[in-house]
């Protein structure tokens, strides 16, 4: 599909009646995924599929269809069930809130593709596999993870003028590490090319990690105590912040967390967090899903609560500008959401420095099955997973079970007392539908205080 | 398209590969919804391609294209041989013997939703929408329409050439009412996405939405105001609808046998179950009777074959509160020494491979009586009713749910509603603590739209049968 999705797009727009408003956006995807459990490969997916979806204005309201069809016949159903949709949303009221499509502008250059890496070539996959099988063999462990690659190309044209593309490329790679007692270690990287990912020292870490659980655990009582938390896990909190927090229709319709409380302090002061597209290690991206330039924005400055990010939609709802925010055409139901959340690193020179201030709490590597229990309270419950310790002393003292915690994300930042100074992007590597490939560039941080209640 | 796959595979089944697959499937959806008194969305999709596994060795490749050509075909052959080929080798087993499947499945209701006007069902939603606002404490409302149609013909090198075609309707409806310190929200007739199952039009137009509306808004406001859930250890009854979810994610999940084996654990995770649990395990109290069925009407789960071609069974999970089965694939049945697979192999769309998956995880009827009657027959305790969070460790263990509403139960009767209400536990001791479930008639199938498992992710629907069950000395208000 290289180069051809912004013709495919443009061939859709051509289909329409004259006088139509419409965005046509194709996502072309090339993936390759291993997975492999127990140190042997479980199943290997490589797929080559498309994403046209025509969304037609009218009078306010906007109407879509989607296929992944090409042919002519094909491309004038979807188009034709697009604006059969628009008429009937049309004609069932009077105008909509949609005011209308954005008017173009050029996204700026990034370097988030690379070329060796978009030829997702299975022997660098199955590589990376037997260097895994084999480095946490020799600590006695079994490795499970997947190990994944991807090129995506992603073209918008709209009736307002918009010809845009984007081409990324992603690799992402963990290994969870898991010793005969059961014991288990996790570690993972994410980067643009597959070159970033070292498989090997990504075993090996999880490797350590699971053979140093191996010892007898300690036992710890329900209760609030200080944490040091890796990146992997501080990620996973940032990202569900993200939804619950910096959602601007969520806040506009006064569920968002941050309702009434932007211009406020939220976290500690060292708290630094944007939404930075272009920052480098993040995977980058040229513009949204309405084909708005990406730019950073601040989100929370020094600890107080900044902006919350929007799409066209929610920003008419709010009375703001979009901020290039749109997960889909349109707007996605869930409203808009950052996709490059960048934290900034503090002091720390790494998780040992974290801990050396503590006198007993516990060491988080990654966090597992987390849900808001309350969101407009970021009130999150969830577990931790391969890798929870006890820290004793300053130093970590003594594995400990998986523990549940139920706690504010917010809560949880404005308790933190120091970070580490070099974040790395995190990301769970999870794509369901169309590979949309996301991180969170963020350090480990140490907080005062999170709730376990089991 | 059936002679291009069954050619395509026989050939290729001749010295390039062990055993090969093909499946082309076309998923059609529409999605049409309203927020807050206004049409928020109407969408429609229509995708098609064919999804090509091979194993050679114990090595699985799959490859996936949305052409639909025999050029296209053979490419994704040759693509899926060569990642197999890329892996590195391990000892190699067989898969459980099945006899190849052979006709046409069809399962797709009265009315095809897909020919009803988008004005009529504009109609329904509009008029639920609005019927639910009104109070200036209701910030959000939403009502929507589903529809789901998948047409698959699958072929296997082992002989195997059939094909199925289902289609699913539902919807549902949410209100969500704040203020300063709260928000709450109350769904109908389920929460996350409302009710779904295989069927037509009919089942949409069944649900009484309009008719439910004025209620479901009268309860997200009251919310608002309700007392918090008490901390305490009780009596709790769940709805058909939570107890659906608390079997998903405890007992559908526990007993997927690749979980089982250790082959899920770096996503999904593992089991506390083993595979010398079988027949041996004591689960929950002598109650619970849990069946794994492909073949109830209007499931989500339900087939004539799964995706790797094995008949849809009805399959024993849990008898008088014994494990007596997992859910399994041919792999999976065949390393623990099983004849033959569960039928439990699915997959989302041409594009992902199959896993192993639930099909409808049913907890059969007990003798209660009605939802009234069981109440009726509690001293004390906490009724929750539909599901708002839920998180359970990755061997399936140890969970903590929340619902959207509570209501007190004192003296045989439901008392004053509860907010925030959350309960938590250890999987095997909450089963054994199940001391009630309602009768027949108060049993039905709930849909959930989301199941995810996989990598890359696959959401699939799944269906769960429950009628109202009671639990005793139950740890609530976790949260």
């Amino acid at each position: 599909m290289t180069g051809g999705a912004l013709t495919l797009a443009q061939r859709a727009l051509s289909l329409l009646d004259s006088g139509e408003e419409a965005q046509a956006t194709v996502t072309a995807e090339r993936s390759l995924l291993l997975r492999f459990g127990r140190s042997r490969p479980t199943q290997a997916t490589a797929v080559d599929d498309l994403t046209l979806e025509a969304t037609i204005l009218r009078d306010g309201h906007t109407g879509s269809a989607a296929t992944n069809r090409t042919d002519d016949e094909s491309l004038k159903a979807c188009v034709r069930a697009a604006a059969a949709s628009a008429a009937a949303t049309a004609a069932s009221e009077d105008s909509g809130p949609y005011p209308g499509l954005p008017s173009p502008a050029a996204g700026r250059p990034h370097d988030g593709h690379d070329a060796r890496t978009a030829r997702l070539d299975p022997a660098e996959g199955g590589a990376a596999l037997a260097a895994a099988f084999e480095a946490t063999a020799a600590q006695g462990a079994e490795a499970h993870g997947v190990w994944t690659a991807a090129e995506v190309e992603t073209a918008i044209a709209s009736t307002a003028g918009a010809a845009a593309v984007d081409r990324l490329t992603d690799a992402y790679m963990k290994v969870a590490a898991i010793t005969p007692g059961g014991t288990s270690g996790f570690a993972a990287a994410t980067s643009v090319a597959t070159t970033g990912l070292d498989p090997r020292t990504i075993a090996e870490t999880a490797a350590r990690k699971a053979t140093a659980a191996a010892a007898e655990p300690a036992r710890l009582p329900a209760g609030e105590y200080p944490v040091v938390m890796e990146a992997t896990a501080v990620g996973e909190l940032l990202t569900w912040l993200g939804a619950l927090a910096f959602n601007g229709l969520a806040h506009a319709e006064e569920r968002g967390a941050l309702a009434g409380r932007l211009g406020k302090r939220v976290a500690a002061a060292s708290i630094n967090l944007s939404d930075s597209p272009r920052y480098r290690g993040t995977l980058p991206r040229a513009f949204d899903a309405e084909g708005v330039p990406k730019a950073p924005l601040p989100l929370i400055q020094d600890g107080v609560a900044h902006r919350v990010v929007h799409d066209t939609r929610s920003a008419a709802l709010a009375g703001a500008r979009t901020t290039g925010h749109a997960l889909a055409p349109g707007g996605a139901p869930m409203g808009p959401a950052p996709t490059n959340l960048v934290l900034v690193g503090g002091g720390a020179a790494d998780e040992a420095a974290l801990c050396a201030p503590i006198e007993r709490g516990v060491y988080v590597t990654r966090l597992w099955y987390t849900n808001p229990v309350r969101p407009k309270e970021t009130l999150l419950t969830g577990l931790t997973r391969d890798g929870t310790f006890l820290i004793e002393d300053g130093k970590i003292a003594a594995p400990l079970g998986d523990l549940r915690f139920t706690d504010s994300v917010l809560g949880i930042l404005e308790r933190t007392q120091d970070l580490s100074a070099r974040p790395v992007l995190t990301s769970e590597g999870e794509y369901y539908g169309r590979r949309f490939a996301t991180g969170v560039l963020c350090p480990a941080l140490r907080t005062a205080g999170v709730r376990f209640n089991a | 398209m059936r002679s291009l796959l069954s050619e395509m595979v026989v050939d290729a089944g001749r010295g390039r590969a062990d055993y090969v697959d093909a499946r082309h499937v076309r998923s059609r959806s529409e999605r049409i919804a309203t927020r807050s008194g206004r049409v928020d969305r109407v969408e429609r999709t229509d995708d098609e391609g064919l999804g090509v596994r091979v194993r050679v060795g114990a090595a699985w490749g799959f490859a996936a294209t949305r052409m639909t050509d025999r050029t296209a075909a053979e490419d994704a052959l040759s693509r899926a041989l060569a990642v197999a080929a890329a892996q590195p080798r391990s000892r190699s087993s067989p898969l459980a013997s099945e006899v190849p499947a052979s006709g046409r499945h069809e399962a797709t209701g009265t009315t095809d939703p897909f020919s009803v006007p988008i004005e009529d069902k504009l109609a329904v939603l509009s008029a639920a929408d609005t019927a639910m606002r009104g109070d200036p404490r209701i910030s959000v409302t939403q009502a929507e329409f589903l529809a789901f149609a998948e047409e698959t013909t699958f072929a296997s090198s082992e002989g195997a050439l059939c094909e199925q075609r289902t289609t699913e309707c539902g919807g549902g409806m949410t209100a969500v009412a704040t203020s300063e310190a709260e928000s709450q929200v109350r769904s109908y007739p389920g929460s996350f996405r409302g009710q779904v199952m295989q069927g037509g039009y009919e089942h949409f137009a069944g649900l009484d939405l309009v008719e439910q509306a004025p209620r479901v808004a009268d309860e997200a406001v009251a919310l608002l105001t309700a007392p918090p859930c008490p901390t305490e250890r009780t009596t709790l009854v769940l709805d058909g609808e939570q107890l659906a979810l608390q079997l998903h994610e405890s007992v559908g999940h526990a007993t997927e046998l690749d979980r089982v084996l250790g082959l899920e654990a770096s996503y999904a995770g593992t089991s506390f179950l083993s595979r010398d649990d079988l027949d041996s395990y004591r689960y929950g109290s002598p109650l619970m009777n849990v069946t794994a069925d492909a073949t109830v009407a209007g499931g989500l789960g339900s087939f004539a074959w799964d995706d790797e071609g094995v008949a849809g069974q009805a399959v024993p999970l849990v008898r008088e509160g014994v494990l007596r089965g997992f859910l399994s694939s041919r792999e999976s049945a065949a390393e623990i020494g099983l004849d033959r697979s569960g039928g439990c192999m699915r997959a989302a769309g041409f594009a992902r491979q199959p896993l192993v998956r639930m099909t409808n995880v049913n907890l059969e009827p007990g003798d209660a009586g009605s939802l009234d009657d069981l109440i009726a027959s509690t001293e004390r305790g906490i009724y929750m009713e539909t599901n708002r969070s839920w998180s359970i460790d990755s061997r399936r263990l140890h969970f903590q749910f929340a619902t959207e509403v509570g209501r007190e139960i004192r003296d045989g009767r439901l008392g004053r509603l509860v907010r925030n209400p959350t309960y938590a536990g250890v999987t095997p001791e909450f089963w054994a603590a199940l001391d009630a479930i309602c009768s027949a008639p108060e049993w039905r199938l709930w849909s959930v739209l989301n199941c995810g498992k996989g990598e890359p992710g696959q959401a699939i629907h799944a269906s769960h049968g429950t009628a109202p069950a009671r639990f005793r000395d139950v740890q609530v208000g976790v949260a």
